[in-house]
This record gives structure tokens, C-alpha cells and sequence, in this order.
């Protein structure tokens, strides 16, 4: 590659070849001299050459294997989304057959509105809560199940269960289990003299059950992933770090936390995407939003929900739809940067 | 051969998508603004309709009423052999089959017979999603007169009939004997709530030891229609959520009344506020009284009994302001939707009328505890079974038009359910949660009924 050796960054990028460490090559070549000519122009000739070199029977092929993906994504995700932005311009009340068109004005309403600030903020504290809770708890459990023990693959099997199970299904349980009155959790309270809280009558503590629910439920999605990332870590590193004289958390933060950072990247996308999904539980144990209403069940609530409001309804989907794309977009353009790939 | 035959089907499948594509913009609304007039036939045109072979009844089937339901469509069945019903189940309350209801308008077809409550029937109407049916009442010769004129009533707008009166309720106040009988006080339902206020501490004293007990009286649940019982509260005081079309959720009379609830549950400590359902918490002997619908009457007593606990009933209590009238009836009745045949229209007729005549209205009231609709039932056979039966049928006599805040304002009753949240969850601010209350319901009545009415 002929490249100076003070440029640590190329040298990584010559032994380990990877998306970012494209990126940083390029970069530094740019710093360089925008002049020097890259070994690239020969390579974009060649794919134009084999471009070229294409039968018309392979393009048809593709085709044919593409065409029927692409239509349906196009029929059944793209088209709503269109859709719904479209209905999000109108003043509609679900299941009339007319509507009129009010441009941004749902917008308008929607944050200029108190629901704007509460729902926002509603949807950002159980986000964060529920991500965090279900990946440093996630990581926790793995690193217990990741050690030999007895009953282990038992106690695998049970961490994970719940993520399988039927969100409407987790959600009754629990709100028999949480239930101020005869629920399994005032018992226990009573039984050492205490009173229950007001789990769904009061919105704070609404909220706080809907959050304990939701981690409880996706943890072992969390624990399954990062423990499998634990046991592709390499065991003579450790090995190396442990003769080195590096105590346990002197291991688990130098080595583990940095090789985990691929799968904690993975597991904050996912997780981000799924928590400002989330509908069953909510739905299920606090039906009218008391306290609980993020963007997506605000948006069914609003049209499904005693107010009818199709068209606001669509302007919150929107609105959360946004959202998600500015998350996903800032994730993998900066977070990413931060990823060891090994 | 293989270029053509793969071109062959990309078109094909081309021009399914584009025919899918075009078969989908059919739905979703029109913004000409030129709403589709609703169209009814003359009663010499519906002579001539033959109605239609089968038809479909959308429900939830309130008061737990799956099975009664079904004999009544197999008895209808019998007594009209060439009409076929299909019976829907909507969802578990009358909240889902709206849902349902108004979601099916989207699409071309739509159930013909739809349970509707009493804040949905009136959005029905606005909206055209369901008919008039004063000439098709004539047309299978039924009258208005044959049934309650109370219940009835109900479902007039612009000198119209909307639907008929089905499973309909009022709330009672229900109480466990044996812990009133704990505090000696009278084994009956308070005259007011002032009474009650007296008798409170003192039944929660006496209980207070028993595993689990939590208070002397349980409101409902806020989810479950908080805006339909408080009323009951706000009438007693002299308040109400609404005159007509007027705002009076911040009056005085009002905000005292909600004040009253506030400081029984807060500065009092007697009462409580159910996270679910009130009547289960008074079943499961934690509350020693609470309001609930005389649906819940069959199943409680029968529970009751099986439990060995004695429940009774009476009406509800009054205020200070006054001590009768002051019980709202609810429940549902019985709309047929616009959005079908003529045909469709006068079989649904034959089919709802059946289901509210005197027999059928009292199979549904032995089974649950609905009101009896038409004029000519006789309760005597279903007061000689449960004697509590009477209570229910008594207050009929002396019960008062919900307010209309809650009843026709689109959204109403969950607004007022909001406010109770904050008033009776998060011991807010009365006054200014109630004046804040008005303001939206407002807006709601100056944007969305105030036009359609002048219209």
C-alpha cells in the first residue's frame, strides 16, 4: 500500500479491511492531497466492463427474483406510508366517507397542543428506560449465564421465555399481579404491613409498571444476543490480559466492553426501534393511556380511541416516523464510527 | 424461451399490482366536500322490499349475554324462516364495536345490525352511518309507542328515530350487608350521599381488620364510564357536566361536587378508586359498597351466593340538592346501518324489533339485569326469581337525561373521564381542572356538533 507508517489509521486499515475503515482510508487520503490518484477509477472500469459483459438473461433473472419483493414492499409499506402522510394533511373522522383538507394543521395542533410535551415526553422516558433497562440488565444475565454452571442452559431457556410469549397475554397477567385489590403483589405488601401503590390509577406509577412489564418481557432478547457475543470474544486474550496482571474489571472493561460494542450497537438499533413500537403491553394494561400514552399509542388512541380523529392520528404516526428515521440515520452515521468490528 | 417466458409474467404481475394499486385508492375519504345525501324509501316503497335472506348483527354482547343472544336469533330464525343472522362478535365493550363500526365504513361492506351505546348512536346519526327508522318500524309494524317512552326517547335527534332501545341500564348502588351490618348501620343504600358520608368511617372501622379491606366505598373504575356514574354526584349537588348544549362542568354547584368526591377519597380516606372493576373489588370484599350497572346484577348475586356473602341493592343515593332524579340511565340500543340495501334495511327492521319485543327484551333482563324495553313486558316472573330485580325497574321511574357533554360530544365522555383522573388519582386542582374541562369541551362542540347541527 505504500504508506507511511506514522499513519496508524492506514496501517489498521491495510490489515483489517472494513466499512469504517474504508471510510477513514478515504478520509485521510482526501487530507492528504485531493491530487493523488486512487487505485479506484480501475475498479469502477471493471464493474462497468462486467456491467457491459452482462447477458440480457441475467437481468431478466434478477428480475423476475427481485420484481416480486420490490412490488410487494412497494404495495404494502411505501404506499401506506404515502398514504398516511397524505391523510395526515386532512381534517377526517374515522369512517366518514369525506374530509377536508387542512395542509399542516394537525401539525400545528399537535405541538402546539400540552399533548405534544407529554406525550413526547412520555415516549422518551419509557424509550430510554425501557432500552437501558433491557440491555444493562441483558448484559448482566449474560454474563452470569456465560459463566459454567449448573442447570445453566436451564436458566438460558427460562431468561428467554418471556421474550416469546404473547405480549397481550404477559400484560394480563402482570395486571392481575399488580392489581392494588387482590392482585399477588398487595398480598406480599400486606403481608408485611405496607399498602399497595396505586399501580394504574395514578399516571407516574402507570408508567413505571408498564416499564417493569416491557423489560421484563424483552430481556432474555437482550441476555441471548450479548451472550452470544460474549463467546465469540476470544479466550487467549483474556488469557493474555489475565497473565498481563489485569484485574476482572479491568478485563471486562478493556476487552469485553470494547468487543461487545458490534452487538451492543445492534441491540441499541433493534431495541430503540422495538421500545417506540411498543403497543401490546400498553394497550393491554393501561387502556386509556393514563399516563402511558407514547407517540404510537397516542396515534391509535386518537383514531381508534373515543375522538375518531383519523387524520391527527396520521400526523402522530408521521411525527413518530420522523423520529425514527432522525434516530436511525444519527445511529449509523455517528454511533457506528464508535463500533470495534474484530 | 426463457426471455419471454420471465417477461410474460413481469408484466402479468406488473398489471396485478397495478390493478391492486388502483382497486386500494378506492378507499379512504373524498375532500370535495360534497358529503353522499343518505336516502331513505317512502313507507308505500318499503311495502314493496322483500328483505334480504341474510343479514349480520355486530355485538359485544354486554351483560355476558353470548348465549342469550344466540337463542334469541335462533327463536328470531324460527319465527322468520327465510332470514338468516349472522352474529358478530364487535369486541368485549361497546368502545371495540364502534371501533369495528366505523373502521367497516372504509370498506364496502358493513355489518347491518351494530350495537350502539349511548355516546355512539348520535355520532352514528351525524356521520350517516346509520338510518332513520321511523318508516321501516312501520313498514314491519312496530311503533314507538310500544316501547318505553323513557328509553325510547333517547334516540331522537331532529324529530327522527335512531335505533331502539336494547340492553339498556342505570347504575345501582350495590353493598355488602354483612359489613354494614358490622357497623350498625342500616343493612340499605344510603337516602343521600351525605348519609353515607356519616356512615363511612365507621363501616371502614368495623372491617378494617378483615384480610385485605380497603374502603367504605369504591368508585368505578376511570376507564369504565366515570363520566357516566359521577353524574349521579354532580345531579345530587345541584350540578351537572352540561345543560343542553351549555358547559356547567366549572360551576359552582359542580366543582363543590367534585370537591365532595376529591376530599372522600383524599382528606376523608373512605373511599377508593378501582384500578379495574368495582363490582369484583366488592366481590372480592375489599370495598364495602360501590356503584356499578344493573347489568352486573345477575352475575353478582349469583357470585355472591356461591361465596356465601350477602349483597344487596338500591337506588342510587341523592345530595344535598336533591334527593330523586338523580339516576342516569345507559347502556345500548339497537342502529341499522345506511351503508346497505333496502332489502338488507327491512330485514335488519324485522330483526331489531324482534330482539327489543316483550318476550325477548325479558329473556335478556332475567339473564343479566337490563332494563325490560317494551311496554308489555311483565317483570313479575323475573321479580319472583331475584327480588332485586324490582330495584332496578323502580328507579327507571325516576331517572334523568345524561347530559349531553357526555352523550353527544364526540369524545365527551373521555374527557370527562381525564378530568375525574386528575381530580380523583392526582388530587389536582378542582376549580381549575374543571374550568380547564369546559374549555375542551368547547372547542370539541364548536368544531365538531356545532356545524353538523346547523346543517
Amino acid at each position: 500500500m505504500g504508506r507511511s507508517n506514522t499513519d496508524g489509521a492506514s496501517v489498521a486499515a491495510s490489515t483489517a479491511p472494513g466499512g469504517m475503515h474504508d471510510r477513514v482510508r478515504t478520509e485521510n487520503r482526501d487530507a492528504q492531497s485531493s491530487r493523488v490518484p486512487v487505485d479506484r477509477p480501475p475498479l469502477a472500469g471493471i464493474k462497468r466492463r462486467r456491467w457491459n459483459r452482462r447477458t440480457r438473461k441475467d437481468t431478466w433473472v434478477f428480475v423476475a427474483f427481485a420484481a416480486p419483493n420490490i412490488l410487494l414492499i412497494l404495495l404494502f409499506t411505501y404506499r401506506p406510508l404515502i398514504t398516511n402522510i397524505y391523510y395526515s394533511t386532512l381534517d377526517w373522522t374515522l369512517g366518514s366517507a369525506s374530509a377536508t383538507a387542512v395542509g399542516i394543521g394537525n401539525y400545528v395542533e399537535f405541538f402546539s397542543s400540552p399533548d405534544a410535551s407529554n406525550v413526547l415526553g412520555v415516549t422518551a422516558i419509557f424509550t430510554v428506560t425501557t432500552v437501558g433497562g433491557a440491555m444493562i440488565l441483558g448484559l448482566l444475565v449474560a454474563l452470569a449465564l456465560n459463566q459454567r454452571l449448573k442447570g445453566r442452559t436451564f436458566a438460558r431457556a427460562v431468561v428467554f421465555a418471556p421474550y416469546v410469549l404473547s405480549g397481550v397475554g404477559v400484560g394480563l397477567v402482570w395486571l392481575f399481579i399488580f392489581d392494588p385489590t387482590y392482585g399477588v403483589l398487595s398480598w406480599i405488601l400486606r403481608g408485611v404491613g405496607q399498602v399497595s401503590p396505586q399501580w394504574v390509577n395514578d399516571p407516574k406509577l402507570a408508567l413505571v409498571m408498564v416499564t417493569i412489564v416491557y423489560v421484563w418481557k424483552n430481556l432474555g432478547y437482550c441476555a441471548v444476543v450479548y451472550l452470544a457475543g460474549l463467546q465469540s470474544i476470544p479466550t487467549q486474550l483474556m488469557e493474555a490480559a489475565a497473565l498481563d496482571g489485569a484485574s476482572n474489571v479491568r478485563r471486562f472493561l478493556s476487552i469485553v466492553v470494547p468487543l461487545l460494542s458490534p452487538t451492543t450497537f445492534f441491540l441499541l438499533i433493534t431495541s430503540l426501534l422495538s421500545s417506540l413500537q411498543a403497543f401490546d403491553i400498553i394497550r393491554i394494561m393501561t387502556p386509556s393511556g393514563n399516563g402511558t400514552s407514547t407517540l404510537i399509542f397516542d396515534s391509535y388512541l386518537q383514531a381508534f380511541g373515543s375522538y375518531n380523529r383519523a387524520g391527527y392520528s396520521a400526523a402522530i404516526s408521521v411525527v413518530l416516523f420522523v423520529g425514527l428515521l432522525i434516530m436511525t440515520a444519527v445511529q449509523l452515521r455517528f454511533v457506528e464510527r464508535k463500533v470495534h468490528y474484530s | 424461451m426463457s426471455i419471454s417466458l420471465t417477461r410474460k409474467h413481469f408484466l402479468g404481475l406488473a398489471g396485478a399490482t397495478l390493478g391492486a394499486a388502483a382497486m386500494a385508492a378506492c378507499a379512504g375519504p373524498s375532500t370535495d366536500g360534497a358529503g353522499t345525501a343518505l336516502k331513505t324509501l317512502s313507507p308505500d316503497e318499503w311495502s314493496k322490499v322483500k328483505p334480504a335472506s341474510s343479514i349480520s348483527f355486530m355485538s359485544s354482547h354486554p351483560g355476558k349475554s353470548r348465549d342469550t343472544e344466540v337463542k334469541l336469533i335462533e327463536a328470531f330464525q324460527a319465527a322468520n324462516p327465510g332470514i338468516k343472522v349472522n352474529l358478530i362478535t364487535g369486541g368485549s365493550n361497546y368502545e371495540e364495536v364502534a371501533q369495528k363500526f366505523q373502521t367497516a365504513q372504509a370498506g364496502s361492506e358493513v355489518p347491518d345490525v351494530v350495537l350502539a351505546s349511548d355516546v355512539w348512536w348520535f355520532r352514528y346519526a351525524v356521520s350517516g352511518a346509520i338510518l332513520p327508522i321511523d318508516d321501516l318500524l312501520k313498514a314491519v309494524g312496530v311503533s314507538t309507542s310500544d316501547y318505553n317512552p323513557g328509553l325510547i326517547g333517547d334516540y331522537k335527534h331532529s324529530n327522527q328515530q335512531w335505533a331502539v332501545p336494547y340492553a339498556r341500564s342505570t347504575p345501582l348502588f350495590y353493598f355488602n350487608k354483612d359489613h354494614f351490618k358490622a357497623a350498625g348501620v342500616p343493612e340499605r343504600a344510603p337516602a343521600t350521599w351525605e348519609e353515607f358520608a356519616e356512615w363511612a368511617p365507621g363501616i371502614k372501622e368495623a372491617n378494617a381488620s378483615s384480610s385485605g379491606y380497603q374502603n367504605a366505598y369504591q368508585y368505578p373504575a376511570i376507564a369504565g364510564y366515570a363520566g357516566w356514574t359521577l353524574q349521579n354526584v354532580l345531579w345530587g349537588q345541584g350540578g351537572s357536566w352540561s345543560k343542553e348544549w351549555d358547559i356547567t362542568a366549572d360551576s359552582e354547584a359542580s366543582v363543590a361536587a367534585m370537591q365532595w368526591v376529591q376530599d372522600s377519597i383524599v382528606k376523608h380516606g373512605w373511599a377508593g378508586v378501582s384500578s379495574k372493576n368495582a363490582i369484583t373489588d366488592l366481590q372480592a370484599g375489599a370495598v364495602s359498597a360501590t356503584i356499578s350497572s344493573s347489568a352486573d346484577l345477575a352475575a353478582t348475586l349469583k357470585a355472591a351466593k356461591e361465596a356465601n356473602m350477602r349483597i344487596g341493592v338500591g337506588f342510587l343515593p341523592g345530595g344535598s340538592a336533591a334527593s330523586t332524579q338523580v339516576c342516569p340511565t345507559g347502556g345500548s340500543g339497537l342502529v341499522i346501518a345506511s351503508k346497505t340495501s333496502p332489502e338488507r334495511q327491512l330485514a335488519a327492521a324485522k330483526f331489531v324489533t324482534f330482539m327489543t319485543n316483550a318476550q325477548s327484551t325479558m329473556a335478556l333482563s332475567s339473564a343479566t339485569g337490563y332494563l325490560p324495553v317494551a311496554e308489555a313486558a311483565d317483570i313479575s316472573s323475573i321479580v319472583a326469581q331475584t327480588p332485586e330485580f324490582k330495584t332496578v325497574v323502580d328507579q327507571l321511574k325516576v331517572t334523568r337525561t345524561q347530559d349531553f357533554a357526555r352523550t353527544f360530544l364526540p369524545g365527551g365522555d373521555q374527557e370527562l373521564a381525564k378530568a375525574a383522573t386528575k381530580i380523583m388519582n392526582e388530587k389536582a386542582d378542582v376549580k381549575s381542572t374543571l374550568t380547564q374541562l369546559k374549555g375542551t369541551l368547547e372547542g370539541i362542540y364548536n368544531k365538531d356538533v356545532k356545524p353538523k347541527l346547523k346543517a
